[in-house]
């Protein structure tokens, strides 16, 4: 990135461009704001956050190429932006070496001057701070796991976790509240990763131990998310503590209980429950209890796609797959993702002798809905 | 899978083994729009920070409610919900995906369906499922009481087959029809499903006695390619025997003052050589009573191990029976019960000995006597 070699022409035209006001004057006049909309933080931002909402990751990377080319960007940080969209519309295709390449170029690291608001006063005549956006540095710790270097993710994160946690002392001490709340979520942000990387080792004891630190940064029990503690108690059916996962979810119940009419809440204990009576093999309770959460919510895709492992477990093959096929049909936005196909496909391998036929008219329709970033090997064809 | 050699068959089996499903879980590549639209330090500004809730405000930053159907994009695959969703475990589980390894004392659970891939229905299909080893042939199913009338054409017929794995070695599932077929001519297909079943873990046993007190100190070993929750390890004295666990001091971290139930920290040994181990007291209870010491060996009891994988799946192991240190036969038992304090030189003095026959037969005579040699040698 060439963000400190711009000609002082691309400069000068930078700040009479006439976007909004600019750096030029500190107004907090609403309309003139330099952080209204989305376009006011960058050159067509809005944009760039639609086409990724829509999984158009490949428009992206156009999009990306073609300001670059036409040199449309002129402020420092909306090359970072735009650099940001790339690396993660990159690692989103699965085309891992091109976005840590892309990283890789980057002059310094992320923690160089050049990425510094005081950089550029003329651009930024009261800014401080870094204008890199934290999701490179989630992404810079990401990328070697996908790279086959897990260890050096690990290590990443666990940098990038002190690295949080001073900010966020930093940012407590001046007084910056806003953005030490941003700060506290990046912490719980950059755990969670963690956790998820020690899981998919399978190194439980590591997740328990995290899962403890994060519930324990939530203080008081009442406050606790139901949400997070699910979590616990799957990592505990995981490997095998059924006792401790039904605690685990006795104890959600009572946190929900307030919340009556949530139906998310609500599904969440009925799912929870469901689970339970699934490892106890009454697999006939738990379809049932998955029968209520669709009927408070027709879209709740993990009510959906258990429901039909359970029909499986009771021999209903037929049904199992009628019901992966018709929330496919009722809800793709939301069904459509890779576990529930990886499940339908054994399905289909088991149901049908000659199975190809019926999964190519499923990846036929997958290729027409999909979203770009679709793992489609997921159909094993 | 085999086939006949060159008949044609209407039907085909198709198995798949059904132990439980898993929790799918991988990190994903899901944002807080905060992390994405703006430098990390650009709301330390407090104009910047001021603005922040009508940015937030914009349709394309929060990831729908999934009770909004009519919301067509693919927003819940890129933004956060709740932070917990960073995770990656959103509760989705997923059929087990390969065949995997079984081990003895787990249940081997197996979905078999029988197609009919031709183009005519087949009747009078007599089923039969089975699984061979070395010792023996063990029935899981057999309809030929009440054989399957027909299966039309595309159909299936599915059964659900389980069965405890008590051997090692070579196992085969052997599942065989015998059918009608569409010409009327009566075929026979058989199908045959091998696997292996290995030993899941070794047990090493110890057994120490000091000062009269028996202890037995047990080491297990996890031989499979998971973690293993060790559910129940139980000794099981022998009769006249009492055993109790001993246990370690607890670790620092489970005094915290958060629930004790759901942070109780888990029995795990780690797959592929893990090792975990037990030491228990055992008392033998008859002892200080009429002793009926038995001869030779010392039997002291069994392990009993429940180990629990993937949502629980068990399995169940007992060990042979762990044998304590043979008892030393004492025929005779001599207590000195008194003697004096204080020993003049050639002075008589008194000794009260008490001379036990631990015996049932009468045992004599009796000699005694004190050997010259040894008295020149006391010193005093």
């Amino acid at each position: 990135m060439d963000a400190v070699e711009q000609s002082e022409d691309q400069q000068t035209s930078a700040i009479t461009g006439g976007i909004g006001a600019l750096s030029l004057s500190s107004t907090d006049d609403p309309l003139t704001s330099q952080f209204g909309t989305l376009n006011d933080l960058c050159y067509e931002l809005s944009s760039l956050q639609d086409l990724a909402s829509r999984g158009s990751w490949r428009s992206i990377l156009d999009k990306v190429a073609r300001a670059r080319k036409l040199s449309l960007l002129s402020k420092p940080h909306e090359h970072l932006t735009y650099l940001s969209y790339n690396v993660l519309a990159l690692t989103k295709l699965r085309r891992f070496a091109e976005a840590a390449a892309e990283l890789d170029s980057l002059d310094d690291g992320l923690d160089s001057s050049s990425y510094l608001y005081e950089s550029y006063p003329h651009h930024y005549p009261n800014g401080s701070g870094s204008m890199v956006p934290f999701v490179l540095r989630w992404l810079h710790a990401e990328l070697p796991s996908k790279l086959g270097k897990r260890q050096e993710t690990l290590d990443r994160f666990y940098g990038l976790l002190d690295l949080v946690r001073t900010k966020l002392n930093d940012k407590l001490s001046k007084g910056a509240s806003v953005s030490a709340g941003l700060w506290r979520k990046r912490q719980v942000f950059v755990i969670n990763s963690i956790i998820s990387h020690h899981l998919s080792h399978k190194e439980f004891s590591v997740c328990l131990d995290l899962m403890k630190d994060l519930i324990s940064l939530r203080g008081d029990t009442e406050d606790q998310n139901p949400v997070l503690l699910s979590k616990l108690g799957y990592i505990q059916m995981q490997y095998g503590d059924l006792e401790g996962a039904k605690a685990t979810f006795d104890k959600i119940e009572g946190l929900v209980k307030e919340k009556a009419d949530d139906v998310e809440m609500k599904n969440l204990v009925s799912r929870n429950k469901a689970l339970v009576y699934l490892v106890a093999k009454d697999y006939v309770s738990a379809v049932r209890e998955y029968e209520e959460c669709m009927e408070r919510d027709a879209s709740d895709v993990v009510a959906i796609n258990n429901k039909a492992l359970c029909l499986m477990y009771l021999r209903e093959l037929s049904g199992s797959i009628s019901v992966l096929e018709s929330a496919l049909e009722r809800v793709p936005t939301v069904a459509l993702n890779e576990t529930l196909v990886v499940n339908l496909c054994s399905m289909y391998e088991l149901a049908y002798v000659n199975h190809s036929d019926i999964k190519r008219t499923l990846s036929n329709w997958i290729a027409r809905v999909a979203p770009d970033d679709f793992d489609t090997s997921c159909t094993r064809i | 899978m085999s086939s006949g050699r060159q008949v044609q068959h209407s039907l085909a089996f198709r198995v798949m083994r059904l132990c439980r499903p898993s929790f799918h879980s991988e990190t994903p590549l899901r944002f807080d729009p905060c992390d994405l639209i703006a430098g990390e330090d650009l709301f330390d500004d407090a104009v910047a920070a001021s603005n922040l809730p009508r940015l937030l405000s914009n349709h394309t930053l929060t990831s729908p409610k999934s009770t909004d159907s009519s919301d067509l994009t693919y927003r819940s695959r890129f933004l956060l919900h709740d932070p917990s969703d960073a995770i990656g475990l959103p509760g989705l589980l997923i059929l087990p995906q390969a065949f995997g390894a079984i081990y003895l004392g787990e249940t081997f659970c197996s979905y078999i369906s029988i197609n009919n891939s031709s183009n005519f229905e087949v009747r009078e299909v007599v089923i039969k499922a089975e699984i061979q080893t070395e010792r023996q042939r063990i029935l899981l199913l057999d309809t030929s009481k009440s054989p399957v009338e027909s299966i039309r054409a595309g159909g299936r017929y599915d059964f659900i087959v389980e069965h405890d794995v008590k051997e090692l070695g070579a196992h085969t599932l052997v599942c065989t029809a015998l059918y009608n077929d569409g010409d009327g001519e009566r075929k026979y297909l058989p199908q045959f499903f091998k696997f292996i079943v290995a030993n899941p873990l070794s047990v090493r046993t110890k057994v120490r006695v000091v000062k009269e007190m028996t202890f037995l100190e047990a080491c297990i070993e996890n031989h499979t390619k998971s973690n293993l929750y060790m559910d129940q390890v139980d000794f099981e004295p022998a009769p006249h025997w009492s055993a109790t666990i001993l246990k370690a001091d607890g670790h620092h971290s489970e005094d915290s003052a958060l629930d004790r139930d759901i942070f109780k920290p888990p029995v795990l040994i780690k797959s592929g050589g893990g090792i975990q181990n037990y030491l228990y007291q055992l008392k033998s209870s008859s002892q200080g009573s009429a002793p009926v010491k038995v001869e030779g060996s010392n039997i002291l009891g069994k392990l009993q191990i429940t180990w629990r994988t993937n949502l629980g799946e068990p399995g169940r192991l007992q060990t042979q029976q762990i044998l304590g240190n043979p008892i030393a036969r004492k025929e005779i038992d001599l207590q000195v019960v008194e003697v004096p304090s204080v020993i003049m030189l050639e002075k008589p003095f008194l000794v009260h000995l008490n001379l036990n026959n631990q015996t049932d037969r009468t045992l004599g005579p009796l000699r005694y006597g004190c050997p010259k040699v040894m008295l020149l040698r006391t010193r005093l």
